[in-house]
Parts: C-alpha cells; sequence; structure tokens
C-alpha cells in the first residue's frame, strides 16, 4: 500500500524538513512537492528559516566552570567578631576578678571567725550556728599560724568595710542621678519646644510664600486678560473698518 | 584516547572529581548557549549553567543511566531555565553584548569576512534572536534543542514531556512564526522567495 502525502499533514512535512522520515514517506512528498507548488516553496522557506536561526550565536564568554572539593579549599579569610574578652587586659580582668570576689563577699556578708573551738566561716543568710560545724582543728601549741590567721582576719574585716563604703557612696549618687534625669528631660522637652516653634515658623513662612505666589498669578492673569481685551478691541475696530470698507460704493 | 561520557560518569561516581570537571569541560558551552537561547540573558545564562552542574554533581549518585548524560544535563537546565521564566514571570529578554567593537571583531575575524558582512551578519542575528523572543516558551525550547543542539524528536518529547507529534507542531508553528517575522524584516532570501 503507498503513503500519499497531502498539503495539510505538516508534521510529516516538518519531519521531511529535518530528514527524520522514513524512505517510503520520504518517496511520498517528493512526489506530491514535484506537483504541488504551494507546498515546494513552503519547504525551501522552512528551509531558509532553519539556515537563518544558526546566524543567532550567543556571546563568547569565559565559562571555566570547575567543582572543587570543599577540602581542597585554601582556608577563607573570613572575618570573625573578637571576643569582648579578648580585649581587656590581663591585668584589668584580674581586678576585675577581685572586685568580683570582694563584692560577693560583702554582699553574702561573709564572717571569718577563730576562737577557741576552731576556724569558721560564716554569711550573713546564714542562721546563726547552733553549734559549729566541725571547726577546724589548730594546733594549740602553734601560735604562728593562730597570728596569721587573725591578721587575714582583720585584713578581710577591712576589705568588706572599705566594700561597703563604696557601696554607701554609690548610693549616695541616686539623688544626683535623679536631678540628671529631670535636666536631661528639661532639655528633651526644650529641644520639642524649638523643634515645634521652627515648624511653625516654616509653615507660616511656606503659607506666606504660597499667598504672594498666588497675588502674582492673578496680577498676571488680569494683565493678560486687559491684553487680551485690548486685541478683542483691535480686532473689532479692524473688522467694522473693513465693513466700512466693503460697504462703500466703488467708483 | 578520549573518555566517553559514560566513562567519565563512571569514575565521577566513584569519587573522582577531575573526571566530573572534564564532563563539565564538554558541556559547560553548549549549557550555557542552551540557557542563553531559552532565557535570552547573559548572565543569567552563566548562573543556570552553573547550577546545573552544580546540581548535577550532587544528584550524580542517584544517576542510574537510562539517558544519556547529555539528556541528563539538558533536563536539568531546561527545568532551571523554566524556574527562572516562572520566577521572573516575563517573556526571554535577548540582549546583544555589550561594548562590542565592530571594526575589533572583523580583525579577530580576519580578511575573509568585511566589516559589512559582519555588520550584516549582526543585524540578522539580532532579527533572529527578536523572533525567538516572539515564540511562545515550549516553541522556543523545542526549536533551540533542534536547531542548535541536534536532539531528535524523541528527545526533546521526552525533555518536554510531550507527545512527538505534539513536538513537530511546535516546530512547525514556531518556524512559521519566525518565517513571517523575517519576511517583515525585509530579510533577502524571502524577497527573492516572493519574487519568484
Amino acid at each position: 500500500m503507498s503513503i500519499k502525502f497531502t498539503c495539510d499533514d505538516k508534521q510529516t512535512l516538518i519531519s521531511y524538513v529535518y530528514g527524520e522520515i522514513d524512505h517510503e514517506t520520504r518517496q511520498a512528498v517528493d512526489a506530491h512537492l514535484a506537483s504541488c507548488h504551494a507546498c515546494a516553496a513552503e519547504v525551501t522557506a522552512l528551509g531558509d528559516v532553519r539556515s537563518d536561526i544558526g546566524l543567532w550565536v550567543p556571546p563568547d564568554v569565559e565559562l571555566d566552570f570547575t567543582i572543587v572539593k570543599k577540602s581542597q579549599l585554601p582556608p577563607a579569610n573570613v572575618l570573625r567578631p573578637a571576643r569582648w574578652w579578648n580585649t581587656v587586659p590581663v591585668w584589668a580582668q584580674a581586678a576585675a576578678a577581685i572586685l568580683v570576689v570582694a563584692a560577693g563577699i560583702s554582699i553574702a556578708n561573709v564572717q571569718v571567725k577563730s576562737g577557741p573551738e576552731g576556724f569558721s566561716v560564716s554569711t550573713g543568710w546564714m542562721t546563726p550556728p547552733v553549734a559549729v560545724a566541725q571547726p577546724v582543728s589548730v594546733p594549740q601549741n602553734d601560735d604562728a599560724w593562730r597570728a596569721a590567721l587573725v591578721s587575714l582576719e582583720q585584713q578581710l574585716r577591712t576589705e568588706i568595710r572599705s566594700a561597703r563604703n563604696d557601696e554607701t557612696r554609690v548610693a549616695a549618687h541616686a539623688p544626683g542621678d535623679e536631678a540628671t534625669l529631670r535636666r536631661v528631660q528639661q532639655l528633651i522637652a526644650e529641644s520639642e519646644q524649638r523643634h515645634e516653634r521652627a515648624l511653625a515658623t516654616r509653615f507660616i513662612e511656606f503659607t506666606r510664600d504660597i499667598n504672594m505666589q498666588r497675588r502674582a498669578d492673578l496680577m498676571n492673569i488680569g494683565r493678560g486678560m486687559v491684553n487680551y481685551e485690548d486685541q478683542l478691541r483691535r480686532q473689532g475696530q479692524m473688522i467694522n473698518n473693513v465693513i466700512r470698507v466693503s460697504a462703500t460704493p466703488q467708483q | 584516547m578520549v573518555a566517553t561520557d559514560e566513562e567519565l560518569v563512571a569514575r565521577s561516581m566513584d569519587g573522582d572529581v577531575d573526571s566530573f570537571n572534564q564532563l563539565v569541560l564538554r558541556w559547560e558551552r553548549p549549557i550555557y548557549a542552551l540557557a542563553y537561547r531559552v532565557i535570552g540573558r547573559d548572565e543569567d545564562a552563566r548562573d543556570v549553567a552553573q547550577e546545573t552542574f552544580l546540581r548535577a554533581f550532587r544528584a550524580l549518585p542517584g544517576f542510574k543511566g537510562q539517558a544519556k548524560f547529555s539528556s541528563w544535563l539538558y533536563r536539568i537546565a531546561l527545568n532551571l531555565c523554566r524556574d527562572w521564566i516562572r520566577r521572573k514571570k516575563r517573556t526571554p529578554v535577548v540582549d546583544m553584548p555589550e561594548g562590542v567593537d565592530v571594526a575589533e571583531l572583523a580583525a579577530e575575524q580576519g580578511p575573509v569576512e568585511s566589516i559589512e558582512d559582519l555588520v550584516a551578519r549582526q543585524e540578522m542575528s539580532r532579527i533572529v534572536a527578536e523572533g525567538m523572543k516572539l515564540l511562545p516558551d515550549e516553541q522556543r525550547t523545542a526549536i533551540v534543542l533542534k536547531e542548535y543542539h541536534g536532539l531528535t524528536f524523541q528527545e526533546i518529547a521526552d525533555l518536554q514531556g510531550c507527545p512527538l507529534s505534539t513536538v513537530k507542531t511546535r516546530l512547525y508553528q514556531g518556524l512559521t512564526v519566525l518565517r513571517r517575522h523575517l519576511e517583515s524584516q525585509g530579510m533577502t532570501s524571502y524577497e527573492s522567495d516572493r519574487q519568484s
């Protein structure tokens, strides 16, 4: 059975144009094109379009894509934020640590006692001990140790007292802070008033400018109207003259 | 002896990154050209091409070899192009590369092509690019895959996920629109057709 190609069969036509067609169908199309000028012209035109399409070339760019494993990457120079304590000198850190310990001791109201029953440490938050727990036994005959402990106790008491004085001083500053706060609030209020005044002034200036501009525009319009009326009057006179001249009988 | 795509893929799947880079080198230009012709923007086409290879590299363990490696790459690239067009919600725009000195290009082309020929060729290229812009995405993609990448009807049908007959219809309709556009722009070959 022979294959018959018709003009409407565009799918076979496109297969023919691209050469993706079996031998038998190709022969059928060839036979049709020999007798049908319209289809032959269309095949030629489509072939021309195809050759013109080839003119569209993408830009010649450097691509050089490369896949690189993470392990092969050089260490990244990423800037990380410095930890704040790295910027503080060591001596300042030590001083701060001592201060914290001293403050802690003062807040806890540490009391160091040494007596014949031994050496004990207690805080202000503790209930008064009914009995001293596990006193540290100190050799009775060791006067040197006792003297050292007493001096340590005195030193600690002095430091705690000075820390308490510091606290008192800080607390004494509180009324001064309130005055400063009041002053700051007053300054803010004054600043707001200044801004409001400036805004009102600008608004008045703006309104004045608008009014002046409006007045100037009205004057211009009025002047324009006067000119327009003059022109109208002149044109009217000219028309009257023309009518008069045309009405005069020719001699 | 040059290794085939299949051999390079097998080596890449065994962890040989250099083999995959050989595949990249082999296919980067066709993939870029495909992306450029489908979406029409140089920078975006580069991004799409780069992303295509990254995705291919990541998905390589799942590549079973049921399709050709190139078809697999084309599929990834076309999906990315489709995403790009959907995301941008705009018709592809074909931009000519900026800062192209025609005289310099002519010098690079050598004595065979004159400046006049080069200018004429660039003008025709621009007209073709404009005509491609008029086509719907599916028709343009079908023509790009057929004309510039030489895929068969069946391969295009597989990539576009449509019947063979649809591919042929898209090609015919696309070529017909382009033909009318080129005629309207006074391309010489069509004028001679009309005269005959």
